[in-house]
């Protein structure tokens, strides 16, 4: 085993340098755009004629999850193949020699392409809102600290994702073929994360187990704080939760990453 | 034709040969469908209906779409990755051979694990239809074929408009999907639910409507336009009609075409 650098200074650089080069992409980020408005409408039309002599409030909630669920479609799905691609040609040799944990540079990587990536489309879908008309745009959030923990829980939450993300990363690494296993894990993430339906729909009864299981922690847990301002020992608890899921998904990840790295085979020459 | 049928029954072939990786994709399809099925069954039993739909006829339309649409990509397959063959320079290689062009498109490529999402949309209409109490005649089975056959060609259609922007550019336009898989979202629920710009939309442009929620609506009895039985079996051709045209509009591409080299 080499030494690692204790300092986190590779982490930040690494950090750094995929911001950056998020904000290259533009084209793809304005395809974005266009896919997550026409499909945030498509399933607010939907509510709409779900809640039609139901409760106005409901709707309005409905439709407000929905469109923050799109602006950050991009923090949840992030179709970077870097890492298989380094796998297939033999590159990761040379992420190997780098003295750094892997995994958390990889984690660091990872988090700043979502959370830039988000950003750069949330600006242009917060800007069509004050096009749309009004029973079809998001709603403000409860009050200035609901927004303020929203922002929070969403910070944890992403690095929460990527904790995941590197799960699922070590399993490809181990099979080299993505396609099956990211499927449905794709859609097991869209479902219990909130994009396909969002979770507060799911059956009363099952609310309890959906609001705390992992996926719900990236996206779901902030947006019920930007809806309702949660009381304190509320708040307490959803960061705990959130928290609590880094450290056991981050010990899982790790292990398996350590695992993986140590009997992997370089293809290529 | 001859030709088509020889080569789907190799590609087949070729498919089997990996039959348990065949079998895991599958398997991965079915679950991923059925998974979409779950998000729709966890709507209905919170809201019971949607407008003026039951439960029943929503499943019944959710099922036709997945049906159609799994096997639109099934066979369709050489067309959804026309793009990497144009940017590889493959297409090249079709251009020289003496048999129809799109043909050799169509058939160049197969994806059986669609296979999975076939047999869901089958189960949901199956369920749907039980629930509805159809009485099944000759006719309906004949219209509820041709529901299908027109819905695949106006997906096919719809493919097509991506493979002929693939000879414009050659990066494949995200958005040029919208209307593709928006369309399948949205259009997994009959029309007349959403409002004025997409009900045309989905009905005039690319014609969900026609080609599957009239005539559906129509065999699971609850007709959304008072037509007389004959309009059932016409307003499907509106998917042939749609994917003959963007097959001259993929020609007049064809034409334009310039080899990105090799």
């Amino acid at each position: 085993m080499m030494t690692k650098l204790k300092s986190w200074r590779p982490y930040l650089t690494v950090f750094r340098l995929r911001a950056l080069m998020e904000t290259q992409y533009r084209a793809a980020a304005l395809g974005g755009l266009v896919t997550q408005v026409f499909f945030g409408l498509v399933y607010i039309f939907l509510y709409t004629t779900l809640y039609a002599g139901g409760s106005p409030d409901l709707l309005r909630d409905t439709i407000t999850y929905v469109w923050l669920q799109q602006m950050f479609f991009r923090m949840m799905f992030s179709a970077d193949g870097e890492l298989g691609n380094l796998i297939m040609s033999g590159g990761i040799a040379y992420m190997l020699v780098r003295p750094v944990d892997q995994h958390r540079f990889w984690v660091a990587r990872d988090v700043a392409g979502r959370l830039v990536g988000a950003m750069m489309r949330l600006i242009p879908m917060l800007a069509i809102q004050l096009i749309l008309p009004k029973e079809l745009r998001i709603s403000l959030p409860d009050g200035a600290l609901s927004f303020f923990q929203f922002a929070v829980s969403l910070m944890i939450g992403c690095v929460c994702l990527c904790e995941l993300m590197s799960i699922i990363d070590a399993v490809t690494m181990k099979t080299l073929d993505k396609r099956g296993i990211s499927a449905i894990l794709n859609l097991t993430m869209m479902t219990f994360s909130g994009n396909v339906i969002p979770l507060t729909l799911f059956p009363d009864a099952l609310q309890t187990i959906i609001r705390y299981q992992p996926f719900a922690q990236a996206l779901d847990a902030p947006i019920r704080m930007y809806q309702h301002c949660a009381t304190l020992p509320q708040w307490a608890l959803t960061v705990a939760v959130q928290v609590g899921w880094i450290f056991i998904l981050r010990a899982i990840g790790r292990s398996m990453w350590n695992r993986r790295l140590n009997d992997l085979i370089v293809q290529g020459g | 034709m001859k030709y088509m049928i020889h080569a789907v029954k190799m590609l087949f072939k070729s498919a089997m040969q990996y039959r348990a990786s065949l079998v895991m994709q599958v398997l991965a399809q079915f679950v991923m469908t059925a998974g979409e099925m779950l998000a729709v069954v966890v709507l209905l039993s919170r809201f019971k209906a949607v407008g003026h739909w039951g439960a029943g006829e929503i499943m019944f339309f959710f099922g036709v779409m997945q049906a159609s649409f799994a096997l639109t990509e099934l066979f369709g397959r050489g067309i959804t990755s026309f793009p990497w063959f144009v940017q590889r320079g493959e297409f090249d290689a079709l251009i020289l051979r003496p048999r129809p062009l799109l043909t050799q498109v169509l058939v160049s490529q197969l994806d059986p694990r669609r296979i999975g999402g076939v047999t869901v949309g089958v189960i949901a209409m199956l369920v749907a239809g039980s629930r509805l109490n159809i009485t099944w005649t000759l006719t309906k089975a004949l219209l509820l074929a041709e529901v299908v056959l027109g819905s695949m060609l106006l997906v096919l259609g719809l493919f097509l408009i991506e493979a002929t922007m693939s000879f414009f550019s050659v990066k494949s336009i995200e958005m040029v999907n919208i209307l593709t898989y928006g369309g399948r979202t949205a259009c997994q629920y009959p029309v007349d639910i959403f409002p004025g710009v997409l009900r045309f939309l989905f009905t005039y442009l690319a014609p969900f409507a026609m080609c599957m929620h009239w005539p559906v609506s129509w065999v699971i009895g609850a007709p959304m336009l008072s037509l007389p039985t004959w309009a059932y079996f016409l307003t499907p051709l509106a998917g042939a009609a749609f994917f003959a045209l963007m097959v001259r509009i993929w020609y007049m591409g064809v034409r334009q075409y310039r080899s990105t080299g090799t």
